[in-house]
């Protein structure tokens, strides 16, 4: 292809990780490539050999931002290959940790990295100049996932208290009840967070017909599920993961890439919103009524709206599982029933799907595979991102700053975390 | 004040423990923030006084890019468990895997454009003049990096290990009474004995107690006596302290080569 225009963003900043991009415009159409550069990391190279109990500890430090799904999933696959069964009121801990996390993490993503694209400001210091309030908004909410995650976790980042069978110490009634009290004062912020993303009309350039894939929640619209749905109807359960999801190498990224019946798909909050809408309650479903025309399957634009929604939802249902978990009661442990086998576990990290699989050996770990959101949805997102730069230039866009910014944009609606997707899974 | 964040190979969790620190505010108005690439879409590598560097050196760009923060940096800080001990990462160094093995493993025999290698710490490509240890590093002591440095002053550097704050807390000891395989008498305080707190053995994510202190010898030992095998032991050290030159002679000392 004769090349007429290149656009190259070396780093592409206000993302978890490190990566670039580079489009080409050329004379028969538009290539796009993430350039993921950061090091490969080896998780299931150094998790291997080790008894499940170190595995787990090891595996939120894939990444910071989603470290609660990186040690609760494996934990899920630890339970099923050795059959343990933790209590219901583990069941309900988790489930409530993990949504501090999510929380947490679109909070971030959305106020700190994306915010300053739609303000036109390089970052949210600038952003809290002339407008402290939505800032303040966002770290309010923040830290509510944080506050959640510390006190069931240990700490926001890399908790350690969660562990296979249970937890270590657990927080009293009095503390949840604070934490309840936080998300009741969330709501109201995050309703605005939605009612400002839906004052931006998306970029047509992207509406591109795609397939959503998310997980089938067990009953509660959540994070927990172990059959995955796509929008067109394909349904299958986690332990099929390999005979449906595929993975390519490409040479210019250390992250794989996944492809779903052949073709690119997304995941994230989009996809479980487009999948699972049917199960949204209370003031979510009131906004997605008043803002339908906001939930556009084919325009990843819509990500940031749907994280937002979802804020709004998982703090309503924080304040109703708190409510069920009443006064925590300290328990031991679940033990295993088995020293080995194999076991799946699918969660809804914040941006999609992550699978883990692990074979276990006399309580030893022998063989691991994790596939994470961004590598799922890498090629699509490349899809976007050609189509971005394609548009503008057929409009008459000439300026490749001004393409860089809105590829840039792109690429940030997907949320896309860098160090989750280099590192693992076994071909 | 101009100051710098950078990160090279890792999870991001320390420049994200240093973009959420709850009292950032007190302090933000004596720095001028040059370069915070996750959060800030402004700026280049450029002069600073005080650089703050999180993440292990696993490719050749990590190493071109932390050698031009040094130079560009009157200070350099070394923060968290990457970038003073090379990080979970570096398992493979201490299980004496190869680059070349680990990547074949992973990708197989495709081939990527870059070069990668087994990561190390960043004090073995430049000076490191201060060290904010962590996985990540704690609130109070980032407001204590940042405070002291705010005011023309420097970080002193905890030198003892966690048991001494979790004996304060006035914590049951869980590896004399439960047999717990914690790692506190070897890893460095600073965090108020958290885990411990929440019943957790110690998994020694703060890296080992500096200035060649760290009794890995004396621990093993406690854990032979309690019946913990040497491979084990030696997994279980080695999450955080892979590079650590004393590790593997002192474990032999006691359980034998």
């Amino acid at each position: 292809m004769k090349v007429t225009k290149e656009i190259r963003v070396d780093h592409l900043a206000r993302i978890e990780g490190k990566a670039g991009i580079e489009v080409d415009v050329g004379d028969d159409g538009v290539e796009a490539k993430l350039n993921v550069t950061e090091g490969a990391r080896f998780f299931e190279v150094i998790t291997r050999n080790k008894h499940y109990n170190e595995a787990v500890a090891i595996f939120p430090r894939i990444c910071s931002f989603c470290c609660t799904p990186h040690k609760l999933t494996p934990i899920e696959a630890v339970e099923w290959a050795l059959d343990i069964q933790p209590s219901e009121q583990t069941r309900k801990l988790r489930d409530l940790l993990y949504l501090g996390n999510v929380v947490e993490s679109h909070a971030l993503h959305l106020y700190l990295l994306v915010v300053p694209d739609y303000l036109g400001y390089p970052d949210a210091f600038a952003v809290a100049q002339k407008d402290g309030g939505l800032v303040k908004d966002g770290l309010f909410l923040k830290d509510v996932g944080a506050e959640i995650q510390t006190a069931i976790g240990s700490r926001s980042i890399h908790p350690e208290s969660a562990i296979v069978g249970g937890f270590g110490t657990l927080p009293s009634r009095r503390t949840l009840e604070k934490i309840a009290a936080m998300a009741e004062e969330g709501i109201q912020k995050a309703v605005r967070a939605v009612d400002f993303f839906a004052e931006y009309e998306y970029p047509q350039y992207v509406d591109i017909k795609r397939q959503h894939l998310s997980i089938k929640p067990y009953d509660v619209y959540g994070v927990y599920g172990n059959t995955m749905v796509s929008n067109n109807g394909d349904q299958f359960p986690v332990e099929d993961y390999r005979q449906h999801l595929a993975e390519e190498v490409a040479p210019y990224s250390y992250a794989k890439r996944g492809l779903f019946n052949d073709q690119p798909y997304m995941v994230g909050a989009l996809s479980r919103v487009v999948n699972n809408d049917h199960l949204l309650t209370g003031t979510a479903q009131d906004l997605m009524e008043r803002y339908h025309q906001f939930v556009t399957p084919d325009n990843p634009f819509a990500n940031n709206f749907a994280q937002a929604v979802e804020m709004v939802f998982f703090l309503e249902r924080i304040r109703e599982l708190i409510q069920e978990i009443g006064e925590p009661v300290q328990e031991k442990p679940a033990q295993p029933s088995r020293a080995s086998g194999e076991g799946y576990a699918v969660t809804e990290a914040p941006r999609g799907l992550l699978i883990y699989y692990m074979n276990i050996e006399d309580h030893v770990v022998t063989d691991v595979d994790v596939i994470t959101p961004t590598a799922m949805f890498l090629p699509m997102m490349e899809k976007d991102i050609a189509a971005m730069a394609e548009g503008l230039w057929r409009d008459g866009m000439q300026d490749g700053d001004t393409i860089a910014k809105k590829v840039e944009m792109v690429a940030r609606a997907y949320d896309p975390c860098i160090s989750c997707s280099v590192h693992v899974t076994r071909l | 004040m101009k100051i710098g964040i950078h990160g090279l190979t890792s999870c991001y969790g320390c420049q994200l423990s240093m973009a959420i620190v709850r009292r950032l505010l007190d302090v933000v108005d004596k720095f001028e923030v040059e370069y915070f690439y996750m959060l800030s879409s402004k700026g280049d590598i450029a002069d600073v006084d005080v650089a703050f560097v999180e993440g292990s050196v696993s490719t050749d760009m990590d190493e071109e890019e932390v050698k031009k923060i040094r130079e560009h940096a009157k200070v350099l800080v070394a923060v968290g468990s990457c970038a003073i001990h090379g990080g979970v990462q570096s398992i493979l160094h201490n299980e004496g895997i190869d680059y070349d093995q680990a990547f074949a493993t992973v990708y197989g025999d495709r081939p990527i454009h870059y070069r990668g290698r087994v990561a190390e710490p960043i004090d073995k490509y430049v000076q490191v003049d201060y060290r904010l240890p962590g996985c990540p590093p704690e609130e109070e002591e980032i407001m204590y990096y940042l405070s002291t440095f705010a005011i023309g002053s420097w970080p002193e550097e905890k030198d003892y290990p966690v048991c001494a704050e979790c004996r304060r807390a006035g914590n049951p000891c869980i590896l004399i009474e439960r047999n717990e395989p914690c790692l506190g008498p070897v890893t460095v305080a600073g965090c108020d004995a958290r885990c411990i707190k929440y019943d957790i053995p110690c998994i020694g994510c703060r890296g080992a107690v500096p200035h060649d202190t760290a009794w890995f010898d004396s621990l093993a030992k406690t854990f032979k006596d309690r019946g913990m095998d040497k491979e084990y032991v030696r997994k279980r050290m080695a999450i955080f302290s892979a590079h650590h030159g004393k590790l593997d002679e002192m474990l032999d000392a006691i359980y034998g080569d």
